[in-house]
Order: structure tokens, then C-alpha cells, then sequence
């Protein structure tokens, strides 16, 4: 139903621009603008869609779409309305399917060879742009109208918006209902009993920066942009140590109290541990809830990550929270027709099919008041988790190997949680190393 | 005095036996246990819990061939068959330019013969993959990048530079042989063809195999010329992309399974040739 | 020692006194090398010197055709009769002009700066539009080859100037020149190394030479992950590559990391190599032993490790050597407790060992094989006498087998170490570098030069660091093989069977 009033809507606004663009030939592309924004505001932000006219003389084009598998057939379907949204123009879309973690990377090995559009994990962004591969978002006002503030911050630079949100991409707390009660899940103390007292793990990747930067981040050592002149050096600033401090040392006390039980292996042994039975519960990400659901069906509890005692008080854990979003290749061939097929594809409507039939958190406000989302636990508890997070933005790609190796220090044999000396120079050394001093 | 030495004897070829038994375990129960998971039919990923399979089935190579369970762009029967189709090229064209190289600077005296050979040990000394990414774009502006084409071209491409075994080996064919055909009127051509090849079993045999068997274990060139054509991938490529964190959870298993479907065909072809594989290094070798 | 003395050794003293010399021609071998270096040099210059003069020489003595060659390709041959070559020659120059006007000389003009102007947009209402501007990158990549196709011509024409001359004496004796048939039959024969050898020297030449020389070049150059063309340019920085690895005294993580690397890959290099080496010849020798039955079967076992495809046994092994792994499976089986060692994100010394062990399981069998064919290759007479002389068998082994083996393969153990100082595979799909620090700039305990400059291409895309590097490890890796190359028997008894 909704498809077809987006057609019918899209048939007006051609017959609409054509009459409107018969007469002047010239500045189409400001026409198109003001077209969006004053006449059909109200379809354009929701949908979408836009004016034919911004294609300008774009035709006969042909677009290179890259999505992560898990997409690619979802995507295939709303290339194909998206084309019947513009019936005038001949479009040919092929959908590729591409890692999102690794698009970044294929991009700048060759911009020509790569996709027009192309899906990408957030913390990649400045990578892009630094390397200037990436085109600025033309629909800024729409996209910035439509979706959450934290999403779009993940898009921007200097002010400028890149990209087109898409979805969030964040971890959560996953268990076995069976093991850890519900009310249980909501302190680390009482996951790590529950499992404990059950004879299972509990499984965290702390020897990954993505996952073990929650020790730092929950201490209040958040990153706070980049700076310096090439502007690939970490900011961090407005933290107090001793709260930092204290912070790795719960954790790592946690990990020594309940050795045997808080593991640390890579996320995929959580959902191969759901159905062998070692595992009770883990810090996994929400790419792998189709997996977890087929272990564990009706027992699968979600919920956001646990809090943490620290000196009696019960502390907020908070996460590394990633968004992935659509770009549009700054060397495309149809720069015009990238832009609006990447907004297409991140509009209201694809937020809501998506969410429905692969379970991708939207970004888009209006989707996320929706029962798509609030009847969906899982749904919910990403969106609540993202409430307390660090948008992974604006990140130095120094950050990784430090944070990783902090973790794994953590977690190791020596690591003394009474020693605070030795946890602020693993500290300093950390945040010195991510700034690459 | 005989029976005490005898008796000594015994008792090292037992150590000697124990010793070879317990390593061959070694050595090969990681390859067991590679293909006893290929047909675990129990449920779990990459962390499995048990050495042995608590259930046996085929459903790894069914879902790796149907493709079932899976997404379209994880295409194996077709990874195989293009792996196939580009060690069968690349291997004629290396084995070629390999032997006509080594002939030439084995059996031919030519103006600056010592430089090239010099030249060839020099070149083959770069780290391989510091070149990749001028390959890439040399490849890109004739308009080849991911073709397969660009593959056989790769691997055959540099082919010549690994001239030493098979030159080794024509060192040792006596050059009387070549007089005595010169003089009955043959050409350098005909020698060539008529006399040193047929000669040359073990080391056209070696040279075969190891050209045909590259393109089965490459996995960085050809990763960087496919680039996001995952149609075009090579076995190397394709099961490394399986084991990658987005596929690793569901496709372990397959992973195995493919595993296997590539090492049992290439362990065999190299069991068969093992005699020529020793004549063929140890004939270059030898010599010393 | 004169030949004489030398004749009246018995074999095993004669394998002695020739192992002896080899050891002690070493540090003569490196001074042969150096001088051979400085001696090309001279040499080369000699060469052009020597071009000159004849280039002149044969112009003034030339009549009108060879002086038009040295402006027309092929003049000369064609105006003797020798039409194929001639037009040969002429469509050589034609095609070099076009190619320089249309397409080399508009990248050959920007190789000094690399370009000016990025790529960049400009606003088009809302949107963007792209203005094209230079690449670095292809213009350093198409300089290259323009002035490697110069060369290519340039001594084709230097050859086109011969061959007139040559046609001119010939027509001054008063003979023909030889046909175009019987020149192809002489492709044949005479000229057999010609036929041989274009077409994989030209295959090297474009997908080896040209790219080696293109990377050579960005070793001198700014293409790293901030100078990305089209997005933005780079230029020549001069050797501010090399002088970021080997500043030391500020301590920074690039000159840190390189220097801890290059121990660790040499550490690596010497321990592989040699534990490879020994074990892989004790196993021979216990396999070779006279009187241990299925020979075959011993071999056939372990070698399967080499058929077996490395990414496929190498991964494996990473997975079986995960914390959850196999191995601690096992582990925990046998001592009854739960074990999970972390054998490569620990401890660093841990994961290094482990590599090593590793290493042997893969390389190990490579030993066998060839040591199990000179086992067999050694001289039964040599083990005669050695008996008729009385000697035992530790006897025979020390003073025959092991000299004899050790003699023999010694070319291939410095093969060994060079490869073992690229061995890329091992450390790649097995460790991957780990564990990591925050001490080294993009790299782990266990990556070796070769992996960090991968890591730096491919994650990091520090073109011009991994070129450094890249050129470093070239230089040990060919002064270390060319010493002992030149030097051992190998190439100096070339012409033995003859």
C-alpha cells in the first residue's frame, strides 16, 4: 500500500518538475533544491524522493550499489522501486555484495572501480575523507530533519555531512534466560553469578578495541573529536583520571573474581556456546541475532549492557556505539542520480522494510517511535544502549591496537587491581599511544 | 658379542620407530581433525567443545555446493571452476617460459648471459607483494582488472624468474649430446625440442605441478585484482573470505568442508608426483 | 695444497679440506663482492663512453643513408635492400612519436612535481561536480613507463645506426644482404637465446621491472594514507622515508619499530632456518637408516604438510591454537582442568615460540625431501673405504654423511634464510602479528618486515613507508644471496658435466 501511494506520489511531482522545468532550461539543480524544500517538503523528508529535475541532465545511468550480504536482497527489491519512482530515466542498478567493515579499504585501493553507492561502518568516515573519496551529502537539510542526532553527528565533519544513515551497529547484552534471571542482567555482578553459580561463561572480546574501550569509556575517557593539523590525532579531554582509574580496576577485579567464568574470546563463540551450552550469556553485537536466535530460540534474552559496581554505586556501562551509513563515491560517473539513490535508500520507507525483514535498527525518528521498533526487544534494547555510548566517529585509526591491547592487559595474570600506579601509567600510555605521541 | 650388537640395533630402529610413530601423529592429526569437523553435523561455530564430532554428516558439502543456508555471493562450485580454468592457463603459459628460459641460459652462450641470470636473482628477491598495487593499476589501464584473464597473466607473468631448479637440472645433461646432434645438422631449435625435453621428465613434471598448484594457494593478488567481484574469486580468496568476522559464525564448517575439497585434489596430484618433486629439487640442488 | 696432495687425500679429508674453504673463502667472497660492484661501475660508465665514440665514429664515416638513419629509423637497411628490417625500424620511430604525443609526454611533463591540481569539486546547487584534475599516482606510474619505452628505443635506434653502418660495409664488399628467411632460420639456431627469451623478458618487464622500478620510486615520495590521488596529491619528499625508520633519537614508534622488527625478523630468520634445517635432517637421517621398513610410508606422512595448501593448514592452525581451540581442548582432556593458554595475545615470547614451533610442523618436511635425495645421492665408495679404514658408524657419519650433507646444501640453507626473512605466509595466517602493542606503529611481536609492510599497504595504505622497507629488506636479502651465489660451486662448476 504504501509503495503504491509513494509511486502515485512520485508520478505527481514528475508530471509537476517536467511542466515546471519546461520552461527554464538553465539553474535546474537550485530549482530542484527549492522544489524539495518548498512544494513537496513534506513527501521528500519522509520518502525520500525527490524531483526529477535534480537529476539534471543526467540519463541512461548506470549505478554500482554495495551492501553486506545480509542486505543485498532487500536492497535488490528497493533499487527496483526506486526506479520505478523515476519511470522517465533509464536506470540500471547492479548490487554488489561488499563487507561494510571492509568498503572503507576497497574504496581507496580504487574510487573508479568501486560502487557509486556504497554501504560503510561510521568510524571509517575520516579515512574517506581524509582521503577525499567520499562526496558530501547533498541532502543535507532532509537527512538532518529525518534522523537521530546521534547518527548524524557519526556523519559529520567539519561541519559538512557525508553520508546518508542507515542503521545502527552496536553491541549488546545477549544471555540464556534459562541462566541469568532478567533482573540479573541488569548488573555485571549479577550476570557473572548467575553464570558462575550455573557452571557457564560469560563472554566479552576484551582483546578488542570495539568491546574493551567500555572500560575506559565507563570511566568517563570519551573521545572528543580529532585536532591537529592533518586532523588525525585523538582528542581527549575532560576526564577525570581517578574515576578512570578506579573504573579498569572494578573491571579487572571483576575478571580475577570470576575467572573461569568472564572469558574472553571472539563474539562467535557466543552464539556456538549458546547452543553447546558452555556459554550463558556475552557482550555480542547485533549482526549476530539471527545466529543467537537459532541457538537459543524463546531463551534468548537482549537487554542493554549490565552496570557495574564501583564503590558501591551501581555505573552506567557505556558502549562504543557505530552507525552504518551510505556514501556516495566522490569519482562517480552519475554523481546527480548517487545522491539520490543513496537517499532513497536511507529514507523513512527503507528504514521501515528493513527493520521489519532484517531486524536493522533504524536511524530515521519517525521508524523509531513506531511498534516496529518499541515491540521488538531487540530493537529496543539497541536503542537504549545507544543512549549511553560514544558515537564511533571521528576516530584516529590509531585507537584500535592501544585500546586492544589495553584490554588484554586487563585481562591478564599480572594485572593488579590494587596497583593504582601501574593502572595510570597503562592508562597514560594508552591514550598516549592513540594519539601517537 | 654379534648378539649384544644386534640386540643394540633393535633397540634404536624400536626408538627410531617410536619416534617416527609419535611424530607422524603429529604431523598429521591437525589434517584428521580438519576433516573429521568438515562432516560435524552438530550444531555450534568456531568454538566447538568436543576433538571429535559427537554427530557425522554431509550437510558441510551440500550447503558449500547447493549453496544453500547462504547468500548468492558466496559462490564455491564457481570459485573452483575459476581457479581451475586459470591454474590450467597459467600453467601452460609458466611452464613454458620457465623451460625456455632455463634452456637458454643452461645450454646457449650469449653476450651478457651472466647479467641476466644475475638480473633474474635480483629481481626475485623483492618482497613479492611490495609490487601489487603498481600490478594493479598496470593491469586496470588495459582494462583487465577483475578478469580472470589479470590472474593467468599474474601468475604467469613472472614465470621466467624462477629458473634455477630446471636450469640445474639441464646443467647435468651432458653437453656431448648437443655436439653430436649439431653435428648430424640438427638446429638449436630442434635440440631443443627433439633432445633436452624428452630428457627432462622429472623437471617438466616438478615445474608443471608447482605452476598449476599456485593459483590454488594464492590469496593476495588475486584479492586486490578481484577487488568487490566475488564471482570471479579464487578458492584462496573465497575461503579466506569465510573465515572473515562477518561469515566466520555461519560458515566455519563450510570452511572446513571447502578446505578439504581443495587439499584432497592438490595432495594427491603431489603424493603422485612426489618422485619427480625430489628428483626436480634435489637434481637442482645436488650439484651444489 | 697442491693438485697432487690434494689427489692423495681419501674422500672424506677431500670432503673436509672443501668444506674448510668454503668457510674461510667467506669474508673473501664479500670483499670479491663489493669490488665486482665497484668494478661494474666502472664498467658501465667505460660502455658509454665507448658508445659515444663509436655513435660518432660511424656517423662520420657513414655514407648518406647511414646519416639519414640517425634521424629516420631503418634508412639504412632499407635503402641496401634489407626491406623488413628497415620498415621495422621506421614503424618503431612512428609509433614512439605517437605514443609520446598522445599519450607519454602528458604525464612525462609532471614527473618533477607530480602534479598541481587535485582532483576537487565545485557546488552545483546542491550538489557537486567534479573537476578533474592530475593523479600522482598515474602520472608517476606512466612516467615510468614512458621512460622505460624511451630506453626500449632509444637502444633499438643505437642498433637501427649499427645496422646501417654494418648494410654500408656490406655493400662496400660487395655482398647481398641475407634474406629474411634465412635471417628466421637463424632465429633458430644461431640467435635461438633471441626466440627463447622476448617473450618472458617481456613479461618481466612489464609486470616485474616496471612496477619494481614504479615502487622503488614511491619509496622517494609523500603517497601515504593522508596523500590519496585523485582526492590529493603527492610529491618527492627525498629521503624522508628512510630518515622517519632510522630516527632514533627522538625514539619515534616508526624508528622503534623498525629496528625491533629487523631483530626479531633476523632472530626469526636464524631460528626457523636452522631448526628446519637440523630436526629436518635428524628425521631424514632416522628415515634413510638402513633397516626401517616403509620408508614410503614415513615420508608419504609427512609430507603432507607440503601439499596441503599453506592457507589452509596455517589457518587451521590458528584456529586450533585459539584459546578455545582444539589444542586447549585437548590440553584441558589431559590435565583435567580447564585450560585456556592464549598462545599469541599474551605473552610476546610465548606467541614467538609458538610461531616457531609451528614453523617446523610446515617446513620441517620440505627438509626431509631434499635431504632424503642426497642421502641417497652420497657415494657408496666413500662409506666403503671409510669401513676398510675401520671407522665406525658415528665415525662415518661425522666425517662423511654430515660434511657431505652440510657441503651440499648450503646454497640452499642461505635460499632458506632469505626466504625465511620473507616468509610472509606463516606469519600472516598463523599470528597475524599478535600480539599487538601500542609500542610498534601498525605491527605486533610476531610480524616480520615483510608483514608490516603488508599491514602498511593494505590496512594503512603508507605506500612510500612499505616501499622503504620493502627496499631495505631487498638490500640484505640480494647482498647476502649474491655473495654466496657467486661464490659457490654451483656457478663457478657450470660447465662440470660438459
Amino acid at each position: 500500500m504504501k509503495k503504491i501511494l509513494a509511486i502515485l506520489l512520485a508520478g505527481m511531482m514528475t508530471t509537476a518538475a517536467l511542466t515546471g522545468c519546461a520552461g527554464s532550461g538553465g539553474s535546474t539543480a537550485d530549482k530542484g533544491n527549492s522544489n524539495g524544500e518548498t512544494k513537496t517538503s513534506e513527501s521528500t523528508g519522509k520518502n525520500g524522493v525527490v524531483d526529477v529535475a535534480d537529476f539534471g541532465d543526467e540519463d541512461n545511468i548506470t549505478l554500482k550499489v554495495w551492501a553486506p550480504d545480509a542486505a543485498v536482497k532487500i536492497t535488490k527489491q528497493q533499487c527496483e522501486a526506486f526506479k520505478e519512482l523515476y519511470p522517465d530515466k533509464k536506470i540500471e542498478i547492479t548490487i554488489v555484495a561488499q563487507g561494510e567493515d571492509t568498503a572503507a579499504t576497497q574504496m581507496m585501493n580504487d574510487p573508479d572501480a568501486s560502487a557509486d553507492v556504497f554501504g560503510f561502518c561510521s568510524d571509517q568516515l575520516n579515512k574517506l575523507v581524509n582521503a577525499g573519496v567520499i562526496a558530501k551529502c547533498a541532502y543535507a537539510d532532509q537527512v538532518t530533519a529525518a534522523n537521530t542526532e546521534e547518527s548524524l553527528n557519526a556523519g559529520i565533519i567539519d561541519n559538512k555531512l557525508y553520508c546518508y544513515p542507515e542503521t545502527t551497529n552496536g553491541y549488546i547484552l545477549v544471555y540464556d534466560k534459562r541462566v541469568v534471571s532478567d533482573d540479573q542482567a541488569k548488573t555485571f555482578e549479577g550476570v557473572l553469578k548467575a553464570c558462575k553459580d550455573a557452571g557457564k561463561q560469560f563472554i566479552m572480546d576484551a582483546g578488542n578495541g570495539f568491546y574493551s574501550c567500555i572500560f575506559t569509556f565507563t570511566g568517563g575517557v570519551k573521545l572528543d573529536g580529532l585536532e591537529g593539523e592533518d586532523n588525525d590525532i585523538q582528542k581527549f579531554t575532560d576526564y577525570d583520571e581517578d574515576t578512570a582509574v578506579k573504573t579498569l580496576a572494578a573491571f579487572g577485579k571483576l575478571f580475577k573474581d570470576y575467572k573461569g567464568t568472564f572469558t574472553s574470546l571472539d563474539v562467535a563463540n557466543i552464539s556456538s556456546g549458546f547452543s553447546s551450552g558452555k556459554c550463558g550469556a556475552g557482550i555480542d553485537g547485533t549482526w549476530n541475532a539471527v545466529v543467537n536466535e537459532k541457538a537459543l530460540g524463546d531463551n534468548l534474552g537482549v537487554a542493554k549492557l549490565p552496570t557495574i559496581n564501583i564503590d558501591g554505586k551501581d555505573v552506567t556501562s557505556i558502549s562504543m556505539f557505530g552507525y552504518k551509513s551510505l556514501g556516495v563515491n566522490g569519482s562517480s560517473k552519475f554523481p546527480r542520480s548517487s545522491q539520490i539513490l543513496a537517499y532513497y535508500l536511507s529514507g523513512e520507507e527503507c528504514q521501515r522494510q528493513r527493520a521489519t525483514e532484517i531486524g536493522w535498527g533504524p536511524t530515521n525518528s519517525t521508524v523509531n517511535g513506531e511498534d516496529v521498533v518499541t515491540q521488538n526487544d531487540m530493537l529496543t534494547a539497541i536503542n537504549e544502549q545507544s543512549k549511553n555510548a560514544v558515537a564511533q566517529v571521528n576516530m584516529s585509526s590509531t585507537f584500535w591496537d592501544p585500546m586492544k591491547n589495553l584490554g588484554n592487559k586487563i585481562i591478564a595474570e599480572e594485572f593488579k587491581p590494587d596497583d593504582t600506579d601501574a593502572i595510570k601509567k597503562l592508562l597514560d600510555s594508552t591514550i598516549a599511544n592513540i594519539r601517537d605521541e | 658379542m654379534i648378539k649384544s650388537y644386534k640386540f643394540k640395533r633393535h633397540l634404536a630402529n624400536g626408538f627410531i620407530y617410536l619416534f617416527l610413530i609419535v611424530m607422524g601423529i603429529i604431523w598429521v592429526s591437525p589434517f584428521v581433525y580438519l576433516l573429521m569437523h568438515s562432516f560435524n553435523g552438530d550444531v555450534g561455530g568456531v568454538g566447538y567443545q568436543y576433538l571429535i564430532p559427537r554427530k557425522w554428516s554431509f550437510q558441510n558439502y551440500i550447503d558449500l555446493f547447493s549453496g544453500v543456508g547462504g547468500n548468492a555471493s558466496l559462490n564455491y562450485p564457481r570459485w573452483f571452476l575459476n581457479t581451475f580454468i586459470v591454474a590450467c592457463f597459467s600453467c601452460v603459459i609458466s611452464t613454458i617460459s620457465v623451460l625456455m628460459v632455463s634452456y637458454a641460459f643452461s645450454r646457449l652462450r650469449f653476450k651478457s648471459r651472466k647479467k641476466f641470470i644475475n638480473v633474474g636473482m635480483i629481481l626475485g628477491m623483492f618482497p613479492g607483494f611490495m609490487t601489487m598495487i603498481a600490478i594493479y593499476y598496470l593491469l586496470k589501464a588495459m582494462g583487465l582488472t577483475k578478469t580472470l584473464v589479470a590472474l593467468v597473466i599474474c601468475y604467469s607473468a613472472g614465470a621466467g624468474l624462477g629458473f634455477q631448479i630446471s636450469k640445474g637440472f639441464f646443467d647435468t645433461i651432458p653437453r656431448a649430446l648437443d655436439e653430436a646432434a649439431t653435428i648430424d645438422g640438427a638446429t638449436k631449435n630442434q635440440i631443443f625440442w627433439k633432445i633436452i625435453l624428452p630428457m627432462s621428465k622429472p623437471i617438466v613434471v616438478y615445474t608443471v605441478l608447482t605452476s598449476f598448484i599456485g593459483p590454488w594457494t594464492d590469496f593476495i593478488l588475486a584479492k586486490i585484482i578481484m577487488g568487490d567481484n566475488r564471482d570471479g574469486y579464487t578458492v584462496a580468496i573465497g575461503l579466506q573470505l569465510m573465515t572473515d568476522a562477518t561469515f566466520k559464525t555461519q560458515y566455519y564448517r563450510q570452511f572446513l568442508a571447502g578446505s578439504v575439497v581443495v587439499a584432497i585434489p592438490i595432495t594427491l596430484l603431489f603424493l603422485k608426483m612426489q618422485k619427480y618433486y625430489v628428483e626436480g629439487v634435489t637434481a637442482g640442488g645436488v650439484k651444489g | 695444497m697442491t693438485y697432487v696432495e690434494y689427489r692423495q687425500l681419501n674422500p672424506f679429508q677431500r670432503f673436509a679440506f672443501n668444506f674448510k674453504k668454503f668457510i674461510s673463502n667467506v669474508p673473501h667472497a664479500v670483499a670479491n663482492f663489493f669490488k665486482a660492484i665497484g668494478r661494474g661501475i666502472v664498467k658501465f660508465f667505460v660502455g658509454i663512453g665507448k658508445g659515444f665514440y663509436n655513435y660518432g665514429t660511424t656517423f662520420v664515416k657513414g655514407d648518406w643513408a647511414t646519416k639519414l638513419s640517425y634521424l629516420i629509423f631503418g634508412v639504412g637497411d632499407f635503402s641496401k635492400g634489407k626491406y623488413y628490417k628497415g620498415i621495422l625500424f621506421f614503424l618503431v620511430e612512428v609509433l614512439y612519436i605517437l605514443y609520446m604525443v598522445f599519450f607519454g609526454w602528458t604525464y612525462l611533463k609532471d614527473f618533477t612535481t607530480l602534479g598541481t591540481i587535485p582532483k576537487h569539486t565545485e557546488p552545483d546547487g546542491i550538489f557537486e561536480k567534479i573537476v578533474y584534475g592530475d593523479n600522482s599516482m598515474l602520472i608517476l606510474l606512466y612516467s615510468v613507463l614512458t621512460i622505460v619505452i624511451t630506453i626500449v628505443v632509444f637502444a633499438i635506434y643505437i642498433v637501427n645506426t649499427k645496422d646501417a653502418y654494418k648494410m654500408q660495409l656490406l655493400r662496400a664488399e660487395g655482398k647481398k644482404p641475407t634474406s629474411l628467411k634465412t635471417d628466421i632460420k637463424d632465429f633458430m639456431d644461431g640467435k635461438y637465446h633471441i626466440t627463447l627469451m622476448s617473450f618472458p623478458v617481456l613479461m618481466i618487464g612489464i609486470f616485474n621491472i616496471l612496477p619494481l622500478i614504479f615502487m622503488i620510486l614511491i619509496a622517494f615520495t609523500s603517497y601515504d594514507y593522508q596523500h590519496m590521488p585523485p582526492g590529493t596529491l603527492f610529491t618527492w619528499v627525498g629521503l624522508d622515508n628512510f630518515a622517519s625508520l632510522f630516527d632514533v633519537v627522538n625514539n619515534s614508534t616508526r624508528a622503534r619499530t623498525f629496528i625491533e622488527l629487523t631483530e626479531w625478523t633476523l632472530v626469526w630468520a636464524v631460528i626457523a632456518t636452522f631448526s628446519n634445517y637440523i630436526l629436518g635432517m635428524i628425521f631424514a637421517l632416522m628415515i634413510n637408516k638402513k633397516g626401517i621398513r616403509l620408508k614410503a610410508l614415513w615420508r608419504t606422512l609427512f609430507v603432507i604438510t607440503i601439499a596441503v595448501p599453506q592457507f589452509v593448514s596455517l589457518l587451521l592452525m590458528n584456529q586450533m591454537l585459539q584459546s578455545n581451540g582444539a589444542i586447549n581442548i585437548l590440553l584441558s582432556y589431559i590435565t583435567g582442568q580447564n585450560v585456556e593458554i592464549q598462545f599469541f595475545n599474551a605473552s610476546p615470547l610465548l606467541a614467538r615460540v609458538t610461531v616457531c614451533v609451528v614453523n617446523c610442523w610446515v617446513g620441517i618436511p620440505y627438509t626431509i625431501l631434499s635431504m632424503s635425495g642426497i642421502l641417497m645421492n652420497i657415494p657408496e665408495d666413500l662409506y666403503e673405504s671409510a669401513r676398510i679404514d675401520g671407522a665406525g658408524p658415528v665415525k662415518t657419519f661425522t666425517k662423511i654423511t654430515l660434511p657431505y650433507m652440510v657441503f651440499v646444501t648450503t646454497p640452499q640453507l642461505i635460499t632458506q634464510f632469505v626466504g625465511n626473512i620473507n616468509n610472509f605466509n606463516v606469519i600472516y595466517l598463523l599470528s597475524n602479528g599478535a600480539p599487538t602493542t601500542h609500542k610498534f606503529y601498525q605491527a605486533g611481536y610476531t610480524d616480520l618486515l615483510v608483514t608490516w609492510l603488508f599491514k602498511l599497504t593494505m590496512d594503512k595504505q603508507d605506500y612510500n613507508l612499505a616501499a622503504a622497507i620493502g627496499i631495505l629488506v631487498f638490500i640484505v636479502c640480494a647482498t647476502l644471496s649474491l655473495i654466496i651465489f657467486n661464490n659457490s660451486k654451483s656457478m663457478k662448476d657450470e660447465e662440470a658435466f660438459s
